[in-house]
């Protein structure tokens, strides 16, 4: 290979800081807890249906946060609706504001259901939420999920180009774990406590494929994988995504499927082994991006581009 | 029909008149004084303000005890590519293909999302930063009012949208050549029908070539990775990369297909399992 010119990056990096990646990790989860709304909603134990009404609320109340913190990364945030003048297919982060938009649509109606079922809001506001919205909010929350994976490897960046596969299908299980994980921990605290059983076995299974995808992504990348996986970085990634995102909290599950602990003492291991796995998803996204920014600086992955 | 440039790498002088011509004709701030160290290119690469690039590359080689440089200069610019992946990215639809087929962003469209930037294979567009209101990077004083309302004022007032080459649409729309090509001293730069264009190069790198120079073209023909042939292509000696121009670009949406199956597929798998564990009590 030659030489490349001074050694000086070819491409430009991301200019996302830390509201992308709130909005990566935060918007995963939502999409993630339009699945579990379905799933749970699929078991007509009333412990269910209460997990399904909390994951509905969780979702659609991150449903209204997501987009302010999307909009604060604009260079002209006044400008947002413009993104709504056009719909291109080509384009994941078009088709990805207009997920978003049919996703708090479906999420609000689903809400809107639970409240007239509750007795909070007046009993015929249910029709205006078919049931066939439930299923519409897991299809969109599963497209939500994955679809900001897809958006950064549909990118010159050579790591994000080198996912194309890992990196959405990693995306897709960190919010499905992250999901789990919130809904474990709001079913703890209010003292739900046989779904927290199954939504932690969903979780470990959501979390050892994506252990494995990643293991997998290394190996595939080799050296256009280094910004992620070796270095400071790739430390930082280890530490918090691997050891204590992943391993440690599936350890902590395995253990609460298996030893009959006491009451509190298991609610503090669903604590914390849940904050374990948000922390490592947010650190996960976290490390997607920012190794993006040192992979663009690398004139020899850069010329030559993944497939 | 498209409009395009056939920039000659054999013919360029490094006077860098393209980058000061298109700096003052699109009214476009300084870079900043900064000497990078590298030969003579003090300006490093195409960015939201720099539309136009002149790479040095130079060679010290060592001929009988006398070091001997050898040069090769070349203006780089944004490729107005065939399929070109910032116009693909852009979710606003601020990125058009205008009738003289070259690839504008529309600066009053733009919301500065940043996702073409990445997009580029070829590193050209990028955001422009923020102007401040004390005007000391970019006196906004300065602009005649008619040009502070036209459309293709990049800065649009204060900034925060994406830049690069517009192939002086302005100028294209008043039947003017673009600045840089008028500029450049020794035809280095060449503007005109892409087809013609084409032709043109095609001629002068097989005379270069019979006389034995190692030349060869960059994007008059595809580019390959689905990026198709460049409306701004080049005439080369030595290997791309040399001058930072890619070897193997690629278009990034042809990963999109992967992307989406390998995701749904991963979503599928997850409530497959998830229906089991909730259904089976
Ligand atoms: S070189 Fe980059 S900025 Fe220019 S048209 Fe191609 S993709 Fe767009
Ligand atoms: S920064 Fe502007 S031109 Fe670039 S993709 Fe976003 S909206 Fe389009």
């Amino acid at each position: 290979m030659n030489d490349t010119y001074y050694d000086r990056p070819l491409l430009k990096g991301p200019h996302w800081g830390s509201n992308v990646v709130t909005y990566l990790f935060l918007g995963g989860i939502m999409g993630g807890l339009g699945l579990i709304q379905t799933i749970a909603g699929s078991e007509k134990t009333p412990e269910a249906i209460r997990l399904r009404r909390d994951a509905r609320y969780a979702s659609f109340a991150l449903a209204v946060v997501c987009p302010p913190i999307l909009i604060s990364h604009l260079g002209r945030p006044e400008r947002f609706l413009n993104m709504l003048r056009i719909l291109k297919w080509r384009s994941p982060m078009s088709l990805g504001v207009w997920g978003l938009v049919a996703y708090t649509g479906a999420a609000g109606a689903n809400v809107m259901r639970e409240l007239a079922d509750e007795g909070t809001l007046p009993r015929w506001m249910r029709h205006l939420a078919p049931k066939v919205l439930n299923p519409v909010q897991a299809l969109l929350g599963a497209f939500i999920a994955g679809y900001t994976g897809v958006l950064i490897s549909a990118t010159a960046i050579p790591l994000w180009g080198k996912g194309k596969t890992h990196i959405p299908a990693a995306s897709v299980c960190s919010s499905a774990s992250g999901a789990c994980a919130l809904s474990s921990l709001l079913s703890t605290l209010g003292g739900n406590h046989t779904v927290t059983r199954k939504l932690e076995r969903l979780e470990m299974v959501a979390a050892l494929g994506e252990l494995a995808i990643l293991r997998h992504f290394r190996t595939h990348a080799g050296p256009v994988g280094a910004p992620l996986f070796e270095g400071e970085r790739g430390e930082r990634f280890e530490n918090y995504t691997v050891v204590a995102g992943i391993i440690a909290p599936t350890i902590l599950n395995l253990i609460g499927q298996v030893v009959n602990l006491p009451k509190p003492v298991d609610a503090v291991r669903t604590i914390l082994a849940s904050t374990l796995t948000l922390a490592g998803a947010y650190v996960f996204r976290e490390s997607l991006i920012e190794a993006g920014k040192l992979s663009a600086n690398d004139p020899k992955a850069a010329h030559r581009q993944p497939q | 029909m498209a409009t395009g440039f056939f920039t000659d790498a054999t013919l360029c002088i490094g006077c860098k008149a393209c980058e000061v011509a298109c700096k003052q004709w699109n009214e476009l701030p300084s870079d900043g004084f900064v000497f990078s160290g590298n030969s003579y290119d003090n300006t490093s690469e195409l960015s939201g303000t720099t539309w136009r690039h002149v790479a040095f590359v130079e060679e010290r080689a060592v001929a009988e005890d006398t070091v001997v440089s050898a040069w090769s200069m070349v203006s780089d610019v944004c490729k107005h590519c065939t399929n070109a992946a910032c116009h693909e990215a852009c979710p606003t639809g601020a990125i058009i293909r205008n009738e003289f087929g070259n690839i504008f962003i529309q600066p009053d469209v733009c919301n500065g999302c940043g996702y073409c930037v990445v997009a580029c294979p070829f590193g050209v567009v990028d955001l422009i930063g923020h102007v401040d209101p004390d005007g000391v990077l970019y006196n906004l004083a300065t602009l005649h009012d008619d040009r502070r309302e036209a459309e293709q004022t990049a800065l649009q007032g204060s900034g925060g949208v994406a830049g690069k080459c517009t192939l002086c649409y302005d100028r294209q729309r008043s039947g003017f050549v673009p600045a840089c090509a008028k500029a450049c001293p020794t035809e280095s730069i060449q503007f005109g029908d892409v087809d013609e264009l084409r032709e043109r190069a095609r001629v002068r790198v097989e005379t270069l070539q019979a006389r034995g120079v190692d030349a060869s073209l960059y994007g008059a023909d595809d580019v390959g990775g689905g990026i198709g042939p460049l409306n701004a292509f080049f005439l080369l000696t030595g290997e791309p990369e040399s001058y930072n121009l890619p070897s193997q670009p690629v278009l990034p949406s042809t990963r999109q297909a992967h992307g989406y199956a390998a995701g749904a597929l991963a979503a599928l798998a997850l409530a497959a399992v998830g229906f089991t564990i909730f259904r089976g009590r």
